[in-house]
């Protein structure tokens, strides 16, 4: 299988002299085509680090960096770019825009695309129902549940047909039942649009829908 | 998505509504300023054009007519009917003098303007009653009965025929003049140069000045050059006499003011940019997410910029109204010119934008990292 994300000695230190912190050391990473996987650890071992060098969010110090096949230079590239067309965000706390509905907050980030209105309206109510939310299109965050709000971030996050989704504690701010239902969802959107997905853990017992665990200690990859 | 900008301005529209007001009544209280300094001026011209004269005469040292103490000896008429330069006999004698003058029972401020009846210096009409009873000026005499009469300007709301007091004399209306308020509002009271002299001077025989028309043929700044080469006199042109009550009245006492309006467009600035970086720091987790979800740094200042151009646009739109209602409804004559206000409005609008672009460019250095801690 092709590998969309590959990171070769990817390295990156915090703070300077003394009070350096390692937080991802040298690390070697791939994640192929359409494989979930999940990303193990206990808190401050470096997850949410990799996953944001993997999601250019972060440069790396040290290492080099391929998403989709293509080498990625932090230096001359805008990261920007790179992460509305070939990466899509779920975030532990969703982070939807308060004053724009559930529809509204899909369509930011084909808007950010510079996708038509039209079309993203329409992709938007199209993601919406896949997630099951078709009566829930033009409530805001704040009048729906938790579970919700978790399945606008991931209709938000395929907005853009990304080559991956990284998810960061997707299921921390769920109660179980709410948890396995986003489980399933994200084995259903999988399917559906072939899409490769890393997922940020403490949850031991979301492992089983995992196709491969990353486990981390200390800011290196432990097993894989 | 085009109006994502206003769905967040509804969403803070306490803060975008103050922003905008704030900028309101500062965009006004500038174009206020500026509109009562232009009235000032309008008001310092208007008389001393409406009297036709091309030379301004006063004594020596004052300098200058109407800024300081001047008084000219009478004798000087018959020296100025036949000077060089000057029309032969239109010399007048003019006392302009600040009184306070008691209408209805109040003191009141007015200016006295006494003049020789058919000479320049004074209205030749009035728009109601009849002019003032004037004496025989080269002729006259202590003893002879002048009666105490006055033209007041329209605006003081006298009534033909009341008594108003001046010192300890009593004068009566007989005519209304077209209004020539001086500067700050002050009215205008003409009677004949001779009650005013018993009135205001002490009964001397001295006018404040002399003012005349030069001949046809001749310039007003070499006649009033000639006339000024006289070692006990001092005279102007009226474009030098327009100038020195400019300066005097209005430029020097309102330089404060100017610097006034300089530290409001300043506020109105430092307001923006407080409130946008303010706002910026709100929305820090909001930005953060944004780009960190792909959105580039010209997206985000995109939003922002719309943001500060909206509200900028509309306090100046608002603080234009504003100003021009103030205007018409303040209590002394403001002028406020439509080109002036084109200035101040787009000065205003680059300023305020401009310290909103400053706070907008700080805001879109936040970290995306940032999406991946707290609440929005």
């Amino acid at each position: 299988m092709a590998a969309i994300v590959e990171g070769t000695g990817l390295t990156k230190r915090f703070g300077t002299g003394d009070a350096t912190v390692l937080a991802v050391d040298a690390i070697d990473v791939r994640i192929e085509e359409s494989e979930l996987v999940m990303i193990m650890g206990d808190s401050g071992c470096g997850k949410t680090t990799l996953i944001s060098l993997l999601g250019c969010i972060l440069t790396p110090d040290d290492g080099e960096l391929r998403i989709d096949g293509e080498p990625i230079d932090p230096v001359s590239e805008d990261l920007s770019v790179i992460r509305r067309e070939k990466i899509g965000f779920v975030f532990q706390l969703f982070h939807l825009l308060p004053y724009l509905t559930a529809l509204e907050n899909v369509m930011v980030a084909m808007d950010i695309a510079s996708t038509k209105t039209d079309e993203a309206e329409s992709r938007a109510t199209e993601l919406l129902t896949q997630v099951g939310l078709a009566d829930r299109l033009h409530h805001r965050p704040a009048q729906l549940s938790g579970g919700e709000k978790q399945r606008v971030s991931f209709a938000r996050a395929l907005a853009n047909r990304p080559k991956i989704i990284f998810a960061d504690e997707p299921t921390a701010n769920l109660d179980s039942r709410q948890s396995d239902n986003l489980m399933s969802l994200i084995q259903e959107l999988r399917r559906e649009y072939q899409t490769t997905i890393a997922i940020v853990t403490h949850h031991e017992g979301l492992k089983e829908n995992a196709d491969r665990v990353i486990q981390m200690k200390d800011g290196r990859i432990v097993t894989t | 998505m085009k109006t994502l900008f206003l769905k967040d301005m509804r969403y803070r529209q306490a803060r975008v509504v103050l922003t905008a007001l704030g900028i309101t009544v500062l965009v006004s209280l500038i174009l206020l300023l500026g509109g009562i300094m232009n009235g000032m001026r309008i008001q310092a011209r208007q008389y001393v054009e409406s009297t036709g004269a091309d030379v301004w005469i006063s004594a020596e040292g004052s300098g200058g007519a109407f800024i300081g103490f001047s008084m000219v000896v009478e004798e000087y008429m018959a020296f100025l009917n036949s000077a060089q330069g000057l029309t032969p006999d239109s010399a007048s004698p003019l006392v302009f003098a600040q009184a306070r003058p008691t209408v209805r029972g109040k003191s009141t401020k007015a200016i006295v303007v006494g003049y020789k009846l058919g000479q320049l210096g004074g209205p030749k009409s009035v728009v109601d009653g009849k002019m003032f009873t004037p004496s025989n000026f080269e002729d006259y005499r202590p003893e002879d009965p002048v009666p105490y009469e006055v033209v007041v300007d329209e605006k003081m709301g006298l009534e033909i025929g009341e008594q108003i007091t001046l010192g300890n004399e009593k004068v009566r209306v007989v005519g209304k003049a077209k209004s020539l308020m001086f500067v700050l509002d002050t009215p205008l009271l003409f009677m004949d140069v001779r009650i005013a002299q018993k009135i205001l001077l002490g009964n001397t025989p001295h006018v404040n000045m002399m003012i005349a028309k030069t001949s046809e043929n001749e310039q007003p700044v070499q006649a009033a050059a000639g006339l000024d080469a006289l070692e006990t006199i001092e005279a102007r042109t009226l474009k030098q006499t327009l100038g020195d009550i400019i300066a005097y009245y209005v430029d020097e006492p309102m330089k404060a003011v100017q610097f006034l309006r300089v530290m409001l467009w300043l506020a109105a600035g430092i307001l923006v940019g407080m409130i946008t970086y303010v706002t910026m720091l709100e929305k820090t987790q909001e930005i953060g997410v944004l780009k960190a979800i792909g959105a580039a740094n010209s997206y985000v200042m995109g939003l922002l910029l719309k943001q500060v151009v909206l509200i900028s646009g509309v306090g100046v739109v608002l603080g234009l109204i504003l100003a021009y209602i103030f205007a018409a409804a303040a209590p002394i004559f403001v002028a406020i010119h439509l080109v002036e206000s084109v200035i101040v409005a787009c000065i205003s609008f680059v300023v305020c934008c401009g310290s909103g672009y400053l706070a907008a460019r700080k805001a879109i250095t936040v970290d995306p990292m940032i999406a991946f801690r707290g609440e929005i």
